[in-house]
């Protein structure tokens, strides 16, 4: 009986929450259901794919092996570790060096500067470059014959085919790409602090360094941790910067999960090892982004 | 003005200057290099202001039939536009329900809609492939179209979402006391106030769709399909530095659209994405 009503009750408050929302639900219907088919249903399918054995040019191929894809990565792939650990070396060294730069860019963008509309603006030309685009004219500064780099520095290296700098290279070109986006957080966040802190911290006998690491780090430390963990989960899916510069390559030295996602799947054509691969690390995100939620909740409780 | 002054001026507009040289030296070296003659881009010294100023690239650029540059512009413009727009409907419908409403529900959409921007790339390469292969549009303007879709519409809605809440609440009160119904109130009252940040979220989404490579790279390959992105990345691996002006000029050609959109939506933009990540 007082489940009956229980139900009745819950059956109530749909059509009423129907009926007081039911524009709301009709405008966020197509969204939600073009996510549904064009993206969450593509991921469950990675997932399927990731126990079979297809492969486009084996024709019948796309029968269930279990766990066998998965074995073959973890145990005995001789590359798949490397791989792994590259991955975790270009997301941490990328978003360290980028927000290490964004702090000092954004202060100077923060000042009182002639034009300053105009600086902050040309400040994004490399986020707005297509990745391409980036690709062909770092590949040209990188260049072993004609480069600018070789040139101003009076060297003679192929940057980007030779294992000790590759990732330098590839490093320093994620950082001119990825700037733009690590300033623009930054300075958001220094104009949210308050300036009324900073003037109680003068009157208190700071200089303006100490009142920067005393005042102004310290409050704007939530937006830094958000953003810095954005651009970690963004970076961890990104295949295109790697791509266009070096291929993964020379050998594997510089491939990571995305690029050997593509690798497996559309070079090899072994579409079954690249849904594992593409399993894995998502698998790798989701305890990315457990952890970026923890933090965001202990922040926002602080 | 006393010398600590004078010092700190100094200071700030040196390190302005080495940080803008750092922004912009590597897109000023591609418009330089495009501009030079085969002979000036292959001297030993590099030279940043060419001389002569040679358009000859550029005329190869229009003419060439190894890239085939007005038809995939066209095919980039194509695509990016109908994503764009396509981008702009659930941007303004989702993004008004999200905004404007507080329905059971609508912050683990909101959440959903975070989360979906995480899920790309590489991770649903493989399961699209074989989508678009069994619906026979591999290869087609369509899937790119549709594709880009999953990368736009969560941050467009997201966006917009941002948008409506700036507005004050008593619109729509005011707009139901005076007899609209619940779909006038949205296209009467609400809708032409959140225009400019529609703008802001249809131009953000073309940019995304004219920079994208890694999905035209996996879904196409025609000429009738593919975008000016896949065939600059082609030209280089075939021709590099056989034609290395004809590439920096396809790369200047390229990039100058999304820089001067951008400079348009600049504001909007910057403060949309801000705001986005601080308070979510």
């Amino acid at each position: 009986m007082v489940a009956v009503m229980g139900v009745d009750i819950m059956f109530d408050t749909i059509k009423l929450n129907f009926k007081k929302f039911n524009i709301a639900y009709m405008f966020i219907l197509p969204t939600l259901l073009y996510l549904l088919v064009f993206q969450i249903y593509p991921l469950v399918e990675s997932v399927r794919l990731s126990f079979t054995d297809l492969s486009f040019i084996k024709p019948g191929s796309g029968n269930y092996v279990g766990l066998e894809n998965y074995k073959e990565l973890l145990f005995r792939d001789p590359n798949f570790w490397t791989i792994v650990l590259n991955s975790f070396v270009w997301v941490l060294a990328s978003t360290v060096f980028q927000y290490a730069l964004a702090i000092p860019a954004a202060v100077i963008l923060n000042q009182k500067l002639k034009l300053r509309f105009l600086w902050r603006g040309l400040m994004m030309v490399p986020w707005v470059t297509p990745v391409v685009i980036m690709g062909l004219i770092w590949k040209w500064i990188y260049d072993g014959d004609y480069g600018l780099l070789n040139y101003y520095l009076n060297t003679d290296i192929v940057w980007l085919g030779d294992s000790t700098t590759v990732w330098p290279a590839v490093l320093l070109a994620s950082i001119w790409k990825g700037l733009p986006y690590a300033t623009i957080m930054v300075l958001a966040g220094l104009q949210g602090v308050p300036y009324s802190l900073l003037e109680a911290a003068y009157i208190d006998g700071c200089s303006k360094l100490q009142a920067f690491y005393r005042v102004t780090i310290p409050v704007m430390m939530p937006i830094l941790v958000v953003s810095t963990m954005i651009s970690i989960v963004l970076t961890w899916t990104k295949f295109e910067m790697i791509w266009v510069l070096t291929a993964g390559g020379p050998g594997v030295e510089t491939s990571i999960l995305p690029t050997y996602i593509y690798t497996k799947a559309f070079q090899n054509f072994d579409m079954g090892v690249g849904s594992a691969v593409a399993v894995l690390s998502m698998f790798a995100m989701i305890v990315f982004v457990v952890i970026y939620f923890k933090v965001l909740y202990r922040l926002n409780n602080d | 003005m006393s010398h600590r002054k004078v010092f700190n001026k100094v200071l700030i507009y040196a390190s302005l200057t080495v940080l803008m040289l750092f922004v912009l030296l590597p897109n000023l070296w591609m418009l330089s290099s495009s501009l030079k003659t085969d002979q000036e881009i292959f001297s030993v010294v590099p030279n940043w202001v060419p001389k002569p100023v040679t358009f000859e690239h550029y005329k190869w650029l229009i003419t060439s039939i190894d890239l085939n540059f007005a038809k995939l512009m066209y095919n980039s413009v194509y695509v990016s536009v109908v994503t764009a727009l396509m981008t702009m409907l659930f941007a303004a419908t989702g993004g008004y329900a999200l905004g404007r409403f507080n329905f059971p529900g609508a912050k683990s959409i909101g959440l959903f809609l975070l989360l979906s921007q995480m899920f790309q790339g590489p991770l649903i390469m493989v399961p699209w492939y074989q989508m678009a292969a069994s619906w026979g549009i591999l290869d087609t303007k369509l899937v790119l179209i549709l594709i880009y879709g999953t990368a736009t519409i969560p941050i467009g809605v997201w966006l917009m979402m941002g948008f409506f809440r700036t507005l004050p609440r008593e619109l729509e009160e005011a707009a139901l006391i005076d007899g609209c119904n619940k779909l006038q109130t949205f296209y009467k009252v609400i809708f032409p106030l959140v225009v400019p940040g529609l703008v802001a979220v249809v131009l953000y989404a073309f940019i995304l769709s004219w920079n994208d490579y890694q999905y035209a790279l996996i879904l196409t390959n025609s000429t009738e399909a593919k975008t000016i992105q896949l065939g600059i990345a082609e030209l280089m691996d075939s021709m590099g530095k056989a034609n290395w002006g004809g590439v920096m000029a396809s790369g200047v050609a390229t990039t100058i659209p999304v820089i001067i959109l951008f400079a348009v939506i600049q504001k909007q933009l910057i403060a949309g994405l801000t705001e986005g990540s601080i308070k979510s």
